[in-house]
């Protein structure tokens, strides 16, 4: 299986965890060492992708295009790829400028049950000379025989993969399997999956999809991720390398992760107390930074706001409604 | 001319939209329903009606002509993309017409900012075009408005909604980005910024969740008691046509010069259950605004 690809999230997914203060200096010195490293693509922008700077998930220190222009510069044989939710991007003012910037892959993403809302971006997309994936975020929000019809509605839009985001850090090894199979058994497409490791499992879910024939990987240096944060590429890398499904050159991926761990040690993800409870419960971990501070304003207990935000089965994208659901609780 | 006579109109759309607005306006005594416009004749919209309309249509907009005549204006509960045809049509034969798709044709309305910003008004021709923009312009406009009025020096306006995926039907999940735009197009109008930003995010919960929006405004200054007690009195003004608006946070500051505040419509539970929120306020505002273009050109042409 060395027809497996990596894909590096570490400039998308990490900006959550940087609270989207990542800049186009720290951009360009990583896809330096990126580009030597054989990884297939790096993704890069705003944790929430191309134009969800915002009041609401949070305001980008650097604009997409600053970013994007950063990691065009030093990409030669990677390829450059972003992450696009519509409800947030919209073609005319974040697809067009993308496409003419010179971005290689577009992965244009809804919640699991609302792959329809893709269908223009993707149909789009995939008339242009890029490449489309579609992806399933939060995707242990349905079972597999509806994941796999809204897989089939975004391959039949044009997209040339799908990709399954264990968004909240859910599933269990058994339970990626099962889902990557499906698809590979009942669509002709190409499969990538997308950890977190809220229950510690990100490596070991990224092994599993890859034994099923998943051949887009997705890892963070370090694990810089929203919530607990990603699978660990460096990791992914060398234990794939001893299972012999993986051959890239483990080194040039520890540079990488080391470059992440000095510029941000005290940014790095864990998983936490709080983490395991987003994580058991099925909530978006990119969530935690309001969580926790939303529970200190309040003087209340963080797991007592997950477990509600569990409650009302929170979608990626409602941050407004955090702290609504804790007023509720603290009877504001 | 008799001024009990009810308005005569015709429903184009026979999805949410549409079957709400039809239900809602046959109950509604200053209204006669002519006509409900649909594109298949297994429309489960149409059937719903059957023995209720006089003219139930199934070839689309082309099946209307014969029964212009018949009506003073109609609401296009269709799409962006179709409504420049129908508006085509109606406007030539002197028709009014409540446009419920993000198209930007005519002139945006939101009937609580009429007489509060300068381009909101009734227009003088019985053929008119309202734009009622998009459900989140109009749960929006009204608190971007009560904001917008107590700050000077707005930089940034951003409005932002979740609704129930269940009340989000095809049209609008195909037309998202004209879902944006146009509520965008609004905000920047009663804002007077040019910097805004509209997202939407569809919400699968269940059971299904009241639509929500949230306003975060980023200005010089900001008179935090005032914009409080303008978002108050227009939430209810608003509360009359739209019984289901409150406010469920009341401005405060997001952050250093940033005002948020947040919404939330619970619809009357017509054709779509409570959670349809969406759809209750535009079709209110549609509903609020027909009557009142129809009565303020019965009085013009008295004059």
């Amino acid at each position: 299986m060395t027809d497996t690809r990596l894909y590096d999230v570490t400039l998308r997914d990490g900006n959550h965890a940087l609270r989207h203060t990542l800049s186009s200096k720290f951009v360009s010195s990583y896809c330096e060492k990126a580009d030597q490293s054989g990884v297939w693509a790096v993704e890069v922008g705003h944790g929430n992708g191309l134009g969800a700077s915002s009041f609401l998930v949070g305001k980008s220190v650097e604009s997409d295009m600053a970013l994007l222009q950063a990691a065009r510069e030093s990409l030669k044989k990677t390829k450059l790829a972003v992450h696009s939710i519509p409800g947030f991007a919209t073609i005319k003012r974040d697809l067009i400028p993308a496409i003419d910037f010179g971005v290689d892959i577009f992965r244009v993403a809804t919640h699991v049950t609302e792959a329809d809302v893709s269908q223009k971006h993707i149909e789009y997309l995939s008339n242009k000379n890029v490449i489309v994936h579609g992806v399933l975020m939060m995707s242990h929000m349905i079972d597999i025989k509806g994941l796999v019809v809204q897989a089939k509605l975004m391959k039949n839009y044009g997209a040339s993969a799908i990709i399954l985001m264990d968004s909240a850090g859910y599933f269990i090894p058994k339970e990626v399997s099962e889902r990557v199979s499906a698809i590979k058994n009942e669509l002709d497409i190409e499969v990538g999956f997308h950890a977190h490791n809220n229950l510690g499992l990100g490596v070991g879910n990224a092994l599993s999809a890859i034994h099923e024939g998943a051949s887009l990987i997705d890892g963070a240096s370090m694990g810089l991720g929203a919530g607990a944060g990603n699978a660990q590429l460096e990791n992914i890398v060398a234990a794939g390398s001893r299972e012999l499904t993986l051959n890239p050159n483990v080194y040039s991926f520890l540079q990488m992760s080391k470059l992440v761990e000095e510029a941000y040690f005290d940014k790095l993800p864990r998983t936490t107390s709080s983490s395991t409870q987003s994580g058991l419960a099925g909530v978006f971990s990119g969530y935690a930074p309001q969580v926790i501070a939303i529970s200190e304003e309040l003087g209340m207990d963080t797991n007592t706001l997950w477990k509600e935000m569990a409650n009302r089965k929170l979608v990626a994208g409602q941050e407004s409604m955090i702290r609504e659901i804790a007023q509720d609780l603290m009877n504001l | 001319m008799n001024s009990t006579k009810p308005i005569r109109i015709a429903i184009i759309g026979t999805g949410n939209i549409g079957t709400d607005l039809c239900y809602r306006l046959l109950r509604d005594s200053r209204f006669k329903v002519v006509a409900l416009v649909g594109r298949r004749s297994d429309s489960p919209g149409l059937h719903m009606f059957k023995n209720e309309v006089d003219h139930l249509i199934a070839n689309g907009i082309e099946g209307l002509v014969p029964f212009l005549s018949e009506i003073d204006g109609a609401f296009d509960a269709t799409s962006a993309f179709d409504h420049k045809k129908h508006w085509d049509l109606l406007a030539n034969a002197q028709k009014w017409v409540m446009d419920l798709t993000p198209s930007k044709i005519g002139r945006p309305l939101v009937p609580v900012l009429m007489g509060k910003i300068p381009t909101m008004s009734l227009q003088n021709s019985i053929s008119s075009n309202y734009s009622m923009v998009t459900c989140g312009g109009q749960s929006s406009a009204p608190i971007v408005h009560a904001i917008s009025s107590a700050a000077t020096g707005i930089k940034e306006v951003e409005v932002s909604s979740s609704i129930a995926a269940l009340s989000a039907g095809p049209a609008t999940r195909l037309n998202i980005d004209q879902y944006i735009d146009s509520t965008e197009g609004l905000s920047a109008l009663i804002s007077d910024c040019n910097k805004v930003k509209a997202i939407l995010v569809l919400n699968p919960a269940e059971p299904p969740v009241m639509m929500r929006t949230t306003v975060n405004i980023s200005a010089a200054s900001c008179d935090l008691e005032q914009a409080k007690a303008t978002a108050a009195r227009i939430v209810t003004e608003v509360q009359k046509y739209v019984p289901g608006y409150e406010m469920v946070v009341e401005p405060y500051l997001q952050s250093l010069n940033t005002i948020s505040a947040t919404v939330k419509v619970t619809g009357a539970g017509f054709v779509l259950p409570d959670y349809a929120g969406n759809l209750d306020i535009i079709n209110s505002a549609a509903i609020e605004t027909a009557f009142l273009h129809n009565s303020h050109n019965r009085s013009v042409d008295q004059k």
